[in-house]
């Protein structure tokens, strides 16, 4: 950058130039690909396998509003999921709700969950933060154990999905596989909108330095509570289709703070705070546990683990920073960081 | 004419530590009120009581005759208020010019977008003569930088009402005087400010009145000239003995 064209430069924050029409033509022709992959390639299990990187790249996308944007670390992620889940079960199983029905409404108690803890719980930081949030979602999950006349408790609830009973008919793999693949693109059009809008800035403003944020004249608690909101609305989406998806649901699945700690990881590796930092996240950690899945049968979960530590102490910002970071430096180096933490 | 602000027996306490107690003062539109005094005065925390980052114990604050007693920052921001911090507050991961375009996207005279903004930006980046380094990070500035960027981030904001948080200090005597001019043209412009200085010599050059400061409480309040001969004044910054010799001097040059 140089200083004639600061000095010259009244357009947007940030320019459109080459680089951003080849990176649209990208997405384009990903999308296609997405979208036909279906139809002529992949078998039915391949689906269900792309399925679950999609709800994983939604998960990470909602993670990355409030844990990246705003800063605020939540490990409580997952109570959206089950509670989008809960819901829609419930309508399904209890009340006939047809599925198209049940998912704006799973979304809502979502919304209006993230809301009534967000006022509270939003006012702690960091550590306190975490543990609060944390906290909710596993007092949550006892709740829903607890209320067994209505959720089944810990034997789980089905959604009537087959035959007669069925209020809306069961999709399949390829179905889920689109349903999955939209929520993955409306939650990273979500946060690519709010990166490049004021209330994106406003967010990175509040992680960066709230007390100055505020002396901006940022309303930080209203800001806050709207990316938590929408955290909820997008992770209990997910929630909806999954139980659907999986026809019987258990509080423990639905509310395990693994799927809390996944979201935190991928957005992370990937780059929390950026567009496409939890895309990449979510696609290589969901690959790679698959992968190891099915040739380390015993070991799986320890090399999965052992990979991330690495991942975290070799890219502490993230694959999208370093990347960026080596193409303006023009080397790579993943010991920088090791020497700069001194580690 | 209604003041732009009044503040009426403002106190704090921290636990048994009156930080602030009993001040009030009322400042008209367009002057400059200086706000000096030791380490520990309590300068900084009767900011931060005006803006909002502080709620009083005692007192009332009222800007442009709407009793904004503690009310939250951004509330404050509302009533056309922006302020700087001593210890300067950059948002390290965005671009000098983002940081500016910040100040420009909220509060009650923000910018219809963030194009808008931006350029907003630039127009208070050229005018603090930070325009040739708008794309660098906060974190690589100097001193003096730092604060320009400071002060930016509140002007961007297009305040009626602009306080000043020691924006001077660690500055050379040349990057002095240009804080000084601009600081006058804002005057000029029919800006309010209160001014928080060390520098007392800086300070008495363009304030309106002086407020001076010990131990929470007001010591002295006047006219720059008035409050400079004051002896309370000299004692609270050079000591009592100081004082006694200054007297004395005075005296001697009465009798002859």
């Amino acid at each position: 950058m140089t200083s004639a064209s600061s000095a010259t430069a009244p357009v947007g924050l940030r320019a459109v130039g080459p680089r951003q029409l080849i990176a649209g033509a990208l997405v384009l022709g990903g999308l296609v690909v997405l979208v036909l992959l279906p139809q002529y390639f992949l078998l039915s299990s391949e689906q269900r396998t792309l399925a679950g990187v999609f709800m994983f790249v939604a998960l990470a996308q909602g993670w990355n509003l409030i844990g990246g944007f705003a800063g605020y670390p939540s490990f409580g992620n997952v109570v959206f999921f089950g509670l989008g889940g809960y819901t829609t079960a419930i309508l399904m199983a209890k009340s006939g709700v047809p599925f198209w029905v049940a998912l704006p409404i799973s979304a809502v108690v979502g919304v209006v969950f993230a809301v009534l803890v967000g006022l509270p719980v939003l006012r702690l930081r960091g550590h306190y933060f975490a543990i609060a949030t944390l906290g909710v979602a596993e007092g949550m999950r006892e709740v829903v154990v607890n209320l067994d006349g209505l959720t089944g408790g810990n034997s789980g609830i089905t959604v009537p999905a087959v035959g007669a009973e069925a209020v809306t008919s069961y999709p399949g793999n390829t179905g889920f596989y689109f349903y999955f693949l939209g929520l993955a693109l409306l939650a990273t059009a979500v946060v690519w909108q709010v990166s490049r809008s004021r209330f994106g800035y406003g967010l990175r403003a509040i992680a960066q330095d709230e007390e100055a944020a505020a002396a901006a004249g940022i309303n930080t608690t209203r800001l806050k509570v709207a990316a938590f909101a929408l955290a909820g609305l997008l992770t209990a989406l997910a929630g909806s289709i999954y139980a659907f998806q999986q026809v019987t649901i258990y509080p423990a699945r639905l509310f395990s703070v693994d799927i809390t700690v996944l979201m935190v990881v991928m957005a992370v590796i990937g780059g929390s705070g950026t567009v496409i930092g939890p895309v990449i996240g979510a696609v290589a950690l969901q690959f790679l546990s698959e992968w190891l899945r099915t040739h380390y049968t015993d070991l799986h979960t320890f090399i999965f683990g052992a990979i991330i530590v690495v991942a975290v102490v070799l890219l502490p910002m993230g694959i999208v920073s370093f990347t960026r970071e080596s193409i303006a430096q023009r080397r790579i180096s993943l010991l920088d960081t090791v020497r700069a933490y001194r580690l | 004419m209604t003041a732009v602000l009044e503040v009426e027996q403002l106190g704090r306490r921290f636990g048994g530590l009156a930080a602030v107690s009993d001040v009030s003062f009322s400042l008209e539109e367009a002057m400059v009120l200086g706000v000096i005094g030791p380490n520990g005065a309590g300068k900084s925390t009767l900011i931060n009581l005006i803006t909002g980052h502080l709620k009083p114990s005692t007192g009332r604050v009222v800007v442009d005759g709407r009793d904004v007693t503690g009310a939250r920052p951004w509330a404050i921001a509302d009533a056309r208020v922006a302020r700087t911090f001593q210890i300067v507050k950059p948002f390290r991961d965005l671009t000098v010019r983002e940081n500016v375009a910040i100040g420009a996207m909220f509060g009650p005279s923000r910018a219809g977008s963030t194009r808008e903004a931006s350029a907003r930006a630039a127009e208070v980046l050229e005018r603090v003569g930070l325009a040739d380094k708008a794309d660098a990070e906060p974190g690589g500035l100097s001193v003096a930088d730092a604060r320009r960027l400071e002060l930016a981030k509140a002007l961007a904001m297009r305040p009626r009402l602009l306080l000043l948080d020691e924006v001077m200090a660690g500055l050379r005597p040349r990057e002095i005087e240009g804080a000084l001019e601009l600081i006058r043209s804002l005057k000029d412009e029919g800006m309010t400010l209160l001014v928080v200085e060390h520098v007392m010599k800086a300070i008495l050059s363009i304030s309106d009145s002086v407020l001076v400061m010990h131990e929470g409480s007001e010591l002295v309040h006047g006219k720059p000239q008035e409050v400079m001969e004051d002896e309370r004044v000299i004692e609270a910054y050079l000591g009592a003995r100081y004082a006694k010799r200054m007297r004395a001097q005075r005296e001697r040059a009465g009798d002859a």
